[in-house]
């Protein structure tokens, strides 16, 4: 009988009722994707894979969580014989543009996660704050740029994934839309406003139950 | 140990992917053309019909002139040739008393700083061929340093001379072109380029 229930309480151990537990909290450090969108994406089409956020989510009541986001992210393309005229004064210009943009975005998270006991707990949540970003354009030794700071949302969808019923590792994946109200101003006849992206997030998670 | 393996590969895959792809700017400026243009909008190039063009391009090295006679030469006349043809003007004697002049220089020098207008004064050694004084009637962009190999061409006014001056009215600055690192093909697209981004040079017999 005593074995029986040792044996119980070793199955109870291996698969709870629960499939899992709701952390306390969970930090996350994700490699991060850029597709940039509109005029973002006039200034640089590729999508780029030069970035890392760091997170972290705080449990305040269920499933609704509270925390913060910050990241690195940079996108870049080359542009070959790229012409840029100006017919009031005569002058035209033809050279390689080498543009990037690097983006230091900050924000305040809220999340809900569905299912926060669970092996894999999905969540939708809204980032509110800020980026710095930096828009560089080469042409030979020269680089124009300009720097500027916005406010940002950022809507995101995403899931949680614990590696094990008790482990304190789990893995992140999330995609998200942001909307900013930086720009990029450096030709005269060219300008972006509102700049947008979606960011694709894949990364690791400490939980701490 | 998976997870130290994986954050370890994760911050591989960042730290690479973070890295910058661009040469630096000494690697930009020995590689890449830049082709600069500008006109006088004020003239009317209908008004033109005739153009020469020297045998020669003149090569300025340091303080030193010369002339330079080598099939990178030839091919760069030829191509400015076939492109003022390909707009309607004819080419004729220097002799024949043409509307339009045009003056090649290749520079290879890189210290010069130098501002428009008046910036060809300034050059040692730079002289046109042969005219009594030379003149910009516009407002130029300005350009900061000459790099290796760098070509201008002028396109001069011996229509309208004025006070014993003759007058630029289209001039191209092809950035990096005689170098050693460019082939004849960049001669020619370069020289194509600079006449394709101003249209307005063009003119009916």
């Amino acid at each position: 009988m005593i074995s029986g229930l040792m044996h119980g309480l070793v199955k109870s151990q291996d698969k709870p009722s629960s499939m899992g537990f709701i952390p306390s909290s969970y930090y996350t450090f994700s490699w991060n994707t850029t597709f940039t969108l509109g005029d973002f994406n006039k200034w640089v089409g590729n999508a780029s894979p030069a970035g890392f956020d760091l997170g972290g989510r705080y449990f305040i009541k269920g499933g609704l969580v509270a925390g913060f986001n910050m990241s690195w992210q940079r996108v870049s393309q080359i542009y070959t014989n790229e012409t840029f005229s100006l017919p009031a004064t005569g002058q035209a210009i033809t050279a390689t543009n080498y543009r990037f943009t690097w983006m230091v975005p900050f924000q305040a998270v809220i999340a809900y996660h569905l299912m926060p006991d669970k092996m894999v707990s999905p969540y939708i949540g809204l980032g509110i704050g800020g980026d710095y970003m930096e828009h560089h354009l080469l042409v030979e030794e020269y680089d124009i740029y300009k720097t500027r700071w916005d406010f940002s949302l950022t809507p995101e969808i995403g899931a949680l994934i614990k590696l094990g019923y008790y482990s304190q590792w789990g893995a992140l994946v999330a995609f998200n839309y942001k909307w900013t109200t930086n720009q990029i101003d450096l030709y005269k006849d060219k300008s972006s406003k509102n700049l947008q992206m979606l960011n694709l997030k894949v990364g690791i998670a400490y939980i701490i139950r | 140990m998976k997870i130290k393996l994986l954050t370890i590969l994760g911050m591989g895959i960042i730290a690479v992917t973070s890295c910058t792809k661009y040469p630096p700017s000494s690697g930009r400026v020995t590689q890449d053309l830049v082709v600069y243009t500008q006109y006088d909008v004020t003239v009317n190039f209908n008004e033109y019909k005739t153009f020469s063009l020297p045998n020669t391009v003149v090569y300025i090295d340091g303080k030193d002139t010369s002339t330079l006679n080598n099939a990178n030469a030839t091919v760069l006349l030829n191509r400015i040739a076939a492109n003022m043809k390909t707009r309607g003007f004819e080419q004729i004697a220097n002799t024949a008393k043409p509307d339009l002049g045009v003056n090649v220089t290749a520079i290879k020098t890189t210290t010069t700083t130098v501002y428009s207008p008046g910036w060809y004064y300034g050059y040692p050694g730079y002289y046109p061929w042969g005219y009594p004084g030379y003149g910009y009637p516009y407002y130029p962009a300005y350009v900061t340093s000459y790099s290796a190999g760098s070509v201008i061409i002028d396109l001069v006014d011996l229509k309208k001379v004025v006070n014993n001056t003759v007058m630029v009215r289209w001039n191209a600055f092809i950035r990096g072109l005689m170098t050693n690192t460019h082939t004849q093909a960049d001669i020619t697209n370069s020289v194509d380029q600079a006449f394709t981004q101003t249209p307005v040079l063009k003119t009916t017999l």
